[in-house]
């Protein structure tokens, strides 16, 4: 028997407003959690194993004050601009993946961007990530102010995935799934947006292994798996052929950037 | 089915396994059709038929083949505009024949295109074009894929469930500003593959089932019999969100999503189907139903209800359920938590317990005149059938665990 020993796992994350460029050279402000002072669209990852204390250093690096939380185990900390804080928790099932976020002004911040994944490891598979999240360019200049917008008539306008969109999630060594048939692949997926995105895989199934909206779905063997806003999932992919496939989302309105097809959400797989 | 039978049959006797066969579908690619929307406006779509002459049909036709068929699609393409492919949705095909033009092949006005695949799993899937498959989806180039069972067409699959009738319940919505030629006659380019198109914003009117929507709808009646099983296959191809609701009185079971059986079948009324998504449902109407189902349509951004279509259903008859004669057979609690008495069975009598599908759990065979305490403790809540068989006949009855 294999015995993990916990350990205290740290990350430092600094809050960073910045413009975000995307696939079509279009810019919008955006914020997000980052591991170093300097805006990146990409949120942190925060990865560990069941029962590692987690040990935060949230630094607010904006020019307004800042929340930080996750759901049913960090309450709301306020981080004043210029503050610090810290926080420690532990997850002691394997196999979550969660969401930190800032709830703040809720979803303004989130929609901006304030939103990373953390995810519970062991894994002894290959591993990728996808944070999913779309923007809708002229609002997010309306929230940056401060401005209010009417979510009821929300459209947005880019889907990316970490902070990508197509054809650029491919050059993410975290986001592109590279692997071999029979290999065992372990995809952590958080939709950090306010959309629904059912994500369709070509070439092969895979099976939910975690699912945060509900347990009912574990064990699923599915092509298409839809994911709410601010709900995670995890699945287990054994790719049984070569080829390179895409993955999309079946929205099919979502798979462009600017009113651009393809460049939204849609990647590719190669196996070899 | 004969050949196929006969085929069975001698292989069998000369002691090797019976060779599947190959099913070889033609289908035209079109984009000079016409569709008739509820309110009586015309739209131009594109779409597959069949046949030459045929206005192409939204949905297209649908494919059917047996669970480890060969199957090649004969792929026509007849339409002066961009190129089209046929993905295979959810059949998990190589490479080559997945559809996706700048990794597999697409195919030109008056060219063919052969894709070929095995379907090992039944199931519901989807074909559709995957060239600018936002506005060649929207434009209608899709279609149901259906894989059953090789040994038995009213099974959902091997060792499934049984039915008696099914019936299929497949979404997508239309914004008819995406079918004016500006939209849907979309530049391309011949020499690449990857084409990059400008969409205009999606904000649907009508909401189809099947192709159709509001009075259009009348004749979609989805009949049954009550104690009679039907398999209700849901698919979304559309942008939105669907949910589904049953009436509680079909008491509906999810069984499998996505052409898999789903590990732990489901008791549900609601059910919400994703762009993409395919779920297979039992209905077990357990008594005569004049009912609809709903269906409503959700913007997967602000998730608000768009619209709401009405299949309607409609289930006769006692099928299988004697009733009793002149003997006051009773059972009671029902429902019940779990225990319930039967009482004024003739002796000897064999009394058999079935769950909503038909099959047997247990039985016993009983000399008591007492009332008989039959325990479904051990079993998930839903709906049982009791079986009395005695000399004197036999009877049926409906109980409810809950």
């Amino acid at each position: 028997m294999n015995w993990c020993v916990a350990e205290t796992v740290s990350y430092t994350l600094f809050i960073n407003s910045g413009i975000y460029t995307a696939v079509d050279s279009a810019q919008f402000p955006a914020s997000a959690f980052n591991l170093t002072a300097e805006f990146s669209p990409e949120n942190a990852r925060i990865i560990a194993s069941s029962g590692d204390t987690i040990h935060l250093r949230i630094i607010n690096n904006d020019s307004l004050v800042h929340g930080f939380s996750i759901d049913d185990k960090v309450p709301l900390l306020n981080i004043a601009v210029g503050d610090t804080e810290e926080v420690e928790f532990h997850f002691f099932e394997a196999y979550i993946a969660s969401i930190y976020y800032d709830p703040l002004a809720y979803p303004t911040n989130v929609a901006l961007g304030l939103a990373g994944m953390i995810y519970i490891a062991p894994s002894h598979a290959s591993t990728f990530y996808w944070n999913l999240k779309e923007f809708n360019k002229s609002w997010a200049s309306i929230l940056a102010t401060g401005n209010s917008v009417d979510w009821a008539n929300y459209y947005p306008d880019y889907f990316t995935v970490n902070g990508r969109s197509n054809p650029n999630i491919n050059l993410d060594s975290n986001a592109r799934i590279v692997g071999s048939v029979g290999e065992t692949i372990h995809i952590i997926i958080a939709n950090t947006g306010q959309s629904v995105h059912s994500l369709h895989f070509h070439g092969y199934h895979a099976q939910i292994l975690y699912a945060s909206e509900s347990p009912n779905y574990v064990g699923r063997i599915k092509d298409t798996f839809p994911i709410k806003s601010m709900q995670t999932m995890i699945l287990e992919l054994i790719p049984d052929k070569p080829g390179e496939y895409p993955v999309h989302d079946h929205n099919l309105v979502a798979v462009s950037a600017g009113g651009i097809y393809p460049n939204g959400m849609f990647l590719t797989m190669l196996i070899q | 089915m004969r050949s196929r039978f006969i085929l069975a049959l001698v292989f069998t006797f000369l002691g090797i396994i019976p060779l599947l066969s190959q099913t070889t579908v033609s289908l035209i690619g079109r984009n000079t059709g016409t569709k008739v929307l509820s309110d009586g406006n015309k739209i131009r779509v594109f779409g597959f038929t069949h046949d030459f002459g045929e206005n192409p049909s939204v949905p297209g036709p649908t494919i059917e083949g047996f669970e480890g068929d060969s199957i090649l699609i004969d792929f026509w393409n007849i339409s002066q505009g961009a190129p089209h492919t046929i993905h295979l949705h959810g059949l998990d095909v190589d490479q080559a024949n997945d559809g996706v033009p700048h990794l597999s092949f697409e195919v030109h006005h008056m060219d063919h295109g052969y894709y070929r695949f095995k379907a090992p799993h039944p199931g519901t899937y989807l074909y559709h074009c995957h060239v600018v498959s936002s506005i060649h989806v929207q434009a209608g180039m899709y279609g149901l894929v259906i894989i059953r069972p090789k040994n038995d067409t009213n099974v959902t699959w091997e060792n499934g469930y049984s039915f008696h009738t099914e019936a299929t319940l497949f979404m997508s919505e239309i914004d008819t500003f995406w079918h004016h030629d500006s939209v849907l006659l979309h530049e391309y380019d011949t020499s690449m593959s990857h084409h990059m198109v400008a969409l205009p914003k999606y904000h649907p009117q009508h909401f189809l089932v099947n192709g159709k929507s509001n009075w259009q709808l009348d004749n979609q009646i989805i009949q049954g019999k009550a104690n009679a099983n039907i398999y209700l296959r849901l698919a979304n191809i559309g942008y939105f969100y669907n949910r589904v609701i049953i009436p509680k009185g079909l008491h509906g079971l999810l069984i499998d999503s996505d052409g898999r059986p789903l590990p732990n079948a489901l008791q549900s009324d609601t059910i919400e189907v994703f762009p993409g998504e395919r779920y297979g449902m039992i209905l077990a109407p357990t008594e005569e139903m004049d009912d609809s189902i709903v269906v409503q349509y959700i913007n997967m951004n602000t998730g608000t209800i768009a619209n709401e279509q009405a299949v309607a259903i409609q289930i006769e008859g006692y099928l299988g359920i004697e009733h009793p004669s002149s003997q006051a057979y009773s059972l009671w609690p029902n429902p019940s938590s779990g225990s319930f008495y039967l009482s004024g069975a003739p002796t000897p009598c064999t009394f058999r317990v079935l769950n909503s599908t038909g099959s047997l759990l247990f039985q016993k065979e009983t000399t008591e005149t007492s009332p008989i305490q039959i325990s479904l403790e051990a079993h998930p809540d839903g709906i049982y059938f009791i079986q009395v068989i005695s000399a004197q006949g036999s009877w049926t009855s409906k109980i409810i665990k809950q």
